[in-house]
């Protein structure tokens, strides 16, 4: 009992960053932190949608908080990628701070059995709850992050909608609001942002939606309330502020392959061995590690989930869909 | 005016205004603690020390323009003086973003990968380009090389600084994942003026190149 196999995704502590290099993060604090956001939810008593506060979390131990050692919550919360609220990375906190994501309805629509148009709330009770999630994250700009992400396996959600058997691939929007999304007011992408999973992606075990970070029900500026997690792909892959998950015939068309197809394809899977036209992807900088200098690590196929995700892509040219 | 004028004049002032934009990263990293830049402090001094070059580079190419177009100005001539300062200090801000790029992707050790990926990356190869091109300039900045290589031939090697804005503006686009305004507002305002400056250049020729019609009259 005292020997523990560890799943197959487990990521091996050796090709996790050493200790030293990151600002560690105490399992106590991170105990607290999940404290103080059921306190928060107690105390507040607003409708904090989707919130990991309103639903206390419990950590998947297949993903263990311990096996990978989380970046620092203010990172994660000040270093976004997020248009629709500006495109410097500081901006989102900003520019999102009065953004009210609620009520939020979530639509599931196109070639399902059964379409609904559901409170958030709702959805996630509906599916059973929320679980914690120990993710590692890597940008196409070649940064990475490790995130304690609370939500749910994307697949509840696929089997809640039921999609017919013409139903090849899973369509997720972001809302459309240029009144309180200022990025949308500007044309700097297609609006709204809009990403795709092939059914059997969106299926796997790892394709998750993360409704909280740390124990915290996500800030506005990672995506509140729900934003979809594809560890093995970059992280413009993981639309934010989903209002719509449509099931599809054919491969939507993603927003950042619509701004540049020669730089950004549908796939977007983690692979050290294609480059970005501009930069290369064999190595990443470990976000909020190393001081001044900073840290850097070498690449992992599909981010180090290559055990799992590989079978996916089996006779697939990845350097042609990249 | 004889204020800004006498302030520019002074070599002093123009130091202080070339240095301190290299002391700025201190502010978020040291003073602020900006959660951001603390995501990584390198890659925000890197970004800032290519952005004060372009900023560099563009003001100096702005000095001839506003010479011409405003001969009397005092401001204009004051500035004029310090063009070898300037041009020499975006060079070395350019040089310090380069070395600063070395170091983010790994120090000396991967000094070789880095060079090779830079080699195959157009936006990359464009900013070592344009940097060699600025070294040379460097090298060649002082009076004893004007000498050397006569006055024409020397104008004429120096002209490349027009090459190297050119690159750096197209490398200072390509950074981002979509186009960064700001390279608009640091080079739009020196093609306006190189632009106006050529206008004037040419109206200024012309009168002497056409036969007087008035006199065959």
């Amino acid at each position: 009992m005292l020997i523990r196999t560890p799943k197959d995704w487990e990521l091996p502590e050796s090709v996790v960053t050493p200790e030293s290099a990151y600002e560690l993060r105490p399992r106590r604090d991170f105990i607290k932190t999940l404290g103080l956001g059921l306190a928060g939810a107690a105390l507040g008593g607003n409708n904090i949608l989707a919130a990991t506060a309103g639903f206390p979390s419990k950590e998947n131990p297949a993903y263990p908080a311990s096996a990978l050692k989380p970046t620092a919550y203010e990172h994660i919360i000040s270093y976004n990628n997020f248009y629709e609220f500006g495109t410097d990375k500081a901006e989102p906190k900003d520019q999102a701070k009065k953004w009210k994501p609620e009520p939020w309805t979530v639509e599931l629509a196109g070639l399902v059995r059964n379409p609904a148009k559901i409170e958030v709330n709702d959805l996630i009770n509906k599916l059973g709850g929320i679980e914690q999630r120990v993710y590692r994250m890597r940008c196409v700009e070649a940064w990475s992050m490790v995130i304690p992400w609370d939500g749910f396996q994307l697949s509840k959600l696929v089997a809640l909608a039921d999609p017919k058997p013409e139903a090849k691939f899973l369509k997720m929007t972001t809302l459309l609001d240029p009144k309180n999304m200022p990025g949308q007011r500007e044309r700097s992408l297609d609006w709204p942002y809009v990403e795709g999973l092939h059914i059997d992606e969106a299926n796997h075990e790892l394709a998750f939606i993360a409704t909280g970070i740390y124990g915290k029900p996500i800030p506005n500026q990672n995506g509140a309330p729900l934003r979809l997690v594809v560890p093995w792909k970059y992280g413009f892959k993981g639309v934010k502020s989903i209002v719509k998950f449509e099931f599809v015939a054919e491969q939507p068309l993603n927003t950042w392959h619509v701004m540049q197809s020669r730089e950004y394809g549908f796939l977007a899977n983690v692979n050290p061995m294609v480059d970005h036209p501009r930069w290369s992807q064999a190595s990443e900088r470990i976000i909020g590690a190393g001081g001044v200098l900073g840290a850097r690590q070498k690449t992992l196929m599909f981010n180090g989930y290559e055990k799992q995700v590989a079978p996916l892509y089996q006779g697939v040219d990845l350097r042609k869909y990249f | 005016m004889p204020v800004l004028e006498k302030l520019l004049r002074s070599k002093v002032v123009i130091w202080i205004l070339i240095v301190l934009p290299g002391l700025w990263p201190v502010w978020p990293i040291f003073i602020q603690h900006d959660s951001t830049v603390l995501a990584d402090p390198l890659k925000y001094i890197l970004h800032h020390l290519g952005f004060t070059a372009c900023v560099l580079l563009a003001v100096v190419l702005t000095f001839t323009p506003l010479r011409v177009l405003f001969p009397k100005s005092p401001v204009a001539l004051a500035l004029n003086r310090h063009r070898r300062l300037v041009g020499v200090s975006a060079f070395a801000y350019a040089a310090l973003h380069f070395s600063t790029h070395v170091l983010y992707e790994g120090g000396l050790e991967s000094l070789q990968a880095t060079l090779k990926i830079a080699a195959g990356k157009p936006f990359q190869l464009v900013g070592l380009i344009a940097l060699t091109i600025l070294l040379i300039l460097a090298l060649t900045s002082f009076p004893a090389a004007i000498r050397w290589l006569g006055g024409k031939r020397w104008k004429n090697l120096h002209r490349l600084v027009y090459v190297a804005a050119a690159l750096s503006a197209y490398h200072q686009a390509a950074a981002r994942k979509i186009f960064p305004q700001q390279v608009l507002w640091i080079f739009g305002p020196l093609i306006v003026l190189e632009v106006l400056r050529v206008m004037k250049e040419r109206k200024a020729r012309r009168p002497v190149a056409r036969p007087p019609a008035a006199s065959a009259a």
